[in-house]
């Protein structure tokens, strides 16, 4: 276990390396990146001008719940780099997940530490801004049970959210080619993460509270947060879940993971 | 003596599926997939012993590369057995591929980006080789694969010739028994195939590695190996020395000759009629019934001879011969 | 003429080509439905606060969004990278090679797959989503056509300034990351994101001054009737203003630009 954890930072700080070469394109990117985040956030904000809420929700309440979405997924599209189904598919297809399987470490530890798109950094900047933001539109009332969980939540965004990229790409060892419906689990996931819950019709509402249990990981933890009542009337423990939510997610995406090599072995490219 | 790799009746099947045609046939291809059953390798038996350097030949789509697969451990076969060096190649993949090296021609093993010094030296705690023997190892391998010239390049901006060079550096740093080469020379330039085979010849000799080697190259045959293994439609056809096969199935041999003027007949008894230009004549012999000496001879008595050439077929014309005339299919 | 059968042969070719990529149709229709229901959750809750805003109804937004996430694919919405790649690649040597202008046959080659996508993405996915969803359609014969006619006006737009957008690769290496903020301009100053109705007025009166709006929200206005009688000849007029000056600039960008390949010999 340690042993992996010192390969995978060995890798990560090649692949930083080799990063570091491109100097001009890599702020170009950060910046377009960032660009790309702020101008969804902006849409919300004009037309909530107009509007002034979107089902109760304020601009600060909204911007809380974006803000988190928006860091977390930047920074698990920046930690899940290598599990992007896209640059996966490209590994699957060109016969480099063989040269994976050849070295004597495990396939996953490599495909984490081959890639770190250290350009994400546009969109994690962009959420966390918007996000701290938030604090300040609602002045959020802190307690030391809320500033201990907010990391926690944070980081069952990243590790729900990249679980359903090695899902994804788990995917693409059979498909070869990068399976495009994917997206509506994970930029879905995004999107249906920055909304309150109680906004959505009552089929999507149970889908991804049960089945894909996104809104434990932000819709419930914000109510929390926010100090809001659910208009459904949830129990206490409801904000808690996230964490044991994110394993499950994690845990059931390495299996298919190890099932998707199994398969991968039997069949050749 | 035990045998370091054994492969009894390997067999391995793989199910591809088959597209129709047109947009009608698009959508049930989507609906309805319909898979073919196609035989990569069938039953194929052979061992290597420790040591040994063995060329495994034969056409495109024979099962070289699956049973290449199979042994790396990337593939695991629909039935026999396979035992390398006490192993079973894809159980414990893991702890298995520590003991071998492998090289692709065809595809980069080192990380694209990266200067290859940086690759070569992530393979050390990759694969817990002791850096006193590690620092040894590289010395020697940059010393005999002329690596110093680019080994600050990023792989992705060498030459497939210096990259091939880098991948065989790779594949033996950690000091494998076992050397899985395929298609090493594929694409390179005269200089460099020479140049990497005199690197496998040297490792196999001085350093004991045993090599499996897979070609489309004859002259890497001819080079490298005493033992071929011949392998078409997955099939073992042929597996002893490269001299016997030689032996049973070369073609016939050629001797060009120039006479001193236009004799009306010069055929030999025996012979099918030459073929002549002006006062050249091409004949075809069979080496095994005649040799060259005493045809050589009966040429000389009958006529003024000015130059005398004799062509052994190349080995491609022998192997080519075998597949396309089915020579060893039983 | 004989160049102009040249470009549909090349349009043929496109569509033939995108009519092979069968699942990726598919999932991207799945993607894009799936999106428009979020997206129509989002503008419910908005217009649950107020029933009519600036003259545009609740069923009229939800039309908006029905044909946003329709026409992605159509408007190639996410920007386009090919010709800046051959650029890059130097394969735009084959092309200029070829008796064709280069804008022209680009342009041949994305409304083939355009062509593809609007009836296998776009209608489907507007029928599917009516099913949940008051879609508005055009109450006469004409309303229909000034809307096709100036759908294809915006299409012409949209492609001329991702061209240019292309045509960045000559002067720099970073091409694609200029190009991602310039479609995220194109993505929201389009209306793809919000009707420009909702956006407060100074914001819209702002865009108006750019191309943007002629892409996609001046031919869903004119779709949906909230533009009618003679408020459509100026959008029009604007429409065809915007198309001929991208293209004509276009035209220069790209002859300076190769210019400079000449020179370097790239």
């Amino acid at each position: 276990m340690l042993r992996n954890l010192g390969m995978y930072f060995r890798l990560v700080g090649c692949d930083l390396r080799s990063q570091m070469t491109f100097r001009l394109s890599f702020w170009i990117d950060l910046f377009s990146t960032m660009a790309v985040n702020a101008s969804m956030f902006a849409s919300l904000y004009l037309v909530l001008e107009r509007f002034g809420n979107i089902g109760g929700w304020g601009l600060g309440e909204l911007a809380f719940l974006y803000g988190l979405a928006e860091t977390s997924f930047g920074l698990m599209d920046m930690i899940f780099s290598g599990f992007d189904y896209d640059y996966f598919s490209t590994l699957v297809r060109e016969g480099r997940l063989d040269q994976i399987l050849l070295r004597p470490v495990p396939p996953a530890v490599q495909v984490m530490g081959h890639r770190f798109v250290l350009r994400r950094v546009g969109r994690i900047l962009q959420g966390a801004a918007v996000l701290i933001l938030s604090f300040f539109l609602v002045d959020m009332f802190w307690t030391p049970l809320k500033v201990a969980f907010l990391p926690v939540v944070l980081a069952s965004q990243v590790v729900a959210m990249g679980a359903l990229f090695i899902a994804g790409s788990t995917l693409t060892i059979w498909t070869i080619q990068r399976v495009e419906a994917i997206n509506i689990l994970t930029y879905g996931g995004v999107e249906l993460m920055s909304y309150p819950a109680s906004i959505y019709p009552r089929a999507l509402r149970a889908i991804f509270t049960y089945i894909l249990p996104f809104f434990f990981l932000s819709y419930y933890p914000a109510l929390f947060f926010l100090d809001k009542t659910d208009p459904l009337g949830l129990p206490v423990w409801p904000p808690f879940l996230a964490p044991m939510v994110a394993g499950g997610m994690l845990w059931l995406a390495l299996r298919f993971w190890k099932f998707g090599l199994k398969h991968y072995q039997s069949t050749g490219s | 003596m035990t045998a370091i790799i054994s492969v009894r009746d390997l067999r391995k099947t793989f199910r591809v599926l088959v597209r129709r045609p047109g947009l009608g046939g698009s959508i049930a291809n989507l609906f309805a997939p319909h898979y073919r059953s196609v035989q990569a390798v069938e039953g194929v038996s052979f061992s290597l012993q420790a040591g040994e350097l063995v060329g495994y030949l034969g056409p495109n789509g024979a099962g070289k590369s699956t049973t290449i697969k199979v042994l790396t451990g990337l593939l695991v076969p629909t039935g026999g057995e396979v035992r390398v060096d006490g192993q079973v190649p894809w159980e414990k993949r893991e702890r298995y591929v520590k003991g071998i090296g492998v090289v692709f021609g065809n595809r980069p093993t080192l990380w694209w980006d990266l200067p290859v010094i940086d690759s070569l030296e992530l393979l050390q705690p990759m694969y817990d080789i002791p850096a006193e023997r590690f620092r040894y190892n590289l010395v020697e391998f940059k010393r005999m694969l002329e690596l110093d010239e680019f080994i600050n390049t990023p792989v992705r901006s060498l030459s497939l010739g210096q990259r091939m060079r880098a991948d065989l550096c790779a594949a033996l740093l950690h000091e494998p028994k076992l050397l899985f080469l395929d298609e090493p020379t594929i694409g390179l330039d005269v200089v460099a195939k020479e140049q990497i085979r005199r690197f496998v010849l040297d490792i196999n000799h001085r350093r004991g590695v045993t090599v499996l080697l897979t070609t489309h190259d004859l002259t890497d045959v001819e080079r490298l190996c005493e033992r071929v293994m011949i392998l078409d439609h997955g099939k073992l056809l042929y597996d002893g020395t490269l001299a016997a096969l030689n032996g049973r199935f070369e073609s016939a041999w050629t001797l060009k000759v120039d006479f001193e003027e236009e004799y009306p007949d010069v055929s030999v008894a025996g012979l099918p009629a030459p073929q002549r230009v002006g006062r050249q004549a091409l004949y075809l012999f069979n080496h095994r019934e005649l040799n060259t000496a005493e045809l050589v001879q009966q040429l000389m008595a009958r006529f003024q001879v000015v130059d005398l050439e004799v062509r052994r077929p190349p080995l491609e014309e022998t192997i080519r011969r075998i597949y396309a005339e089915q020579l060893l299919t039983k | 003429m004989e160049t102009m059968r040249l470009y549909l042969r090349v349009m043929k070719l496109s569509i033939l080509q995108q009519v092979t990529y069968r699942t990726a149709l598919l999932a991207g229709l799945a993607t894009n439905f799936f999106f428009g229901l979020l997206r129509a959750a989002v503008l419910l809750a908005l217009f649950q606060v107020q029933p009519v805003v600036n003259g545009m109804t609740q069923a009229e937004g939800l039309t908006f969004v029905a044909f946003s996430q329709a026409l992605i694919a159509f408007l190639f919405i996410f920007g386009t990278y090919d010709v800046m790649n051959t650029v890059y690649t130097g394969s735009i040597g084959a092309d200029l090679a070829r008796p064709m202008d280069l804008f022209f046959y680009w342009m041949a080659r994305d409304f083939g797959a355009s062509l593809v996508n609007l009836v296998i993405r776009g209608v489907v996915l507007v029928a599917v989503f009516s099913v949940f969803y008051p879609v508005v359609m055009p109450a006469t014969i004409g309303q229909w056509g000034v809307g096709l006619v100036s759908l294809l006006l915006g299409w012409g737009v949209n492609y001329a300034f991702r061209f240019l957008v292309n045509l960045t690769a000559f002067w720099t290496p970073d091409a694609r990351g200029i190009g991602r903020a310039a479609y995220t301009m194109l993505m929201m100053f389009s209306g793809f994101l919000m009707p420009m109705r909702l956006y407060p007025d100074w914001f819209s009166r702002l865009v108006a001054l750019t191309p943007f709006p002629s892409t996609f929200n001046t031919p869903m206005e004119i779709f949906m009737g909230l533009l009618k009688g003679p408020e459509v000849i100026p959008a029009l007029i604007t429409q065809v203003g915007w198309l001929v000056a991208l293209w004509l600039l276009a035209r220069v960008v790209l002859r300076r630009g190769l210019s400079k390949l000449v020179i370097q010999g790239g």
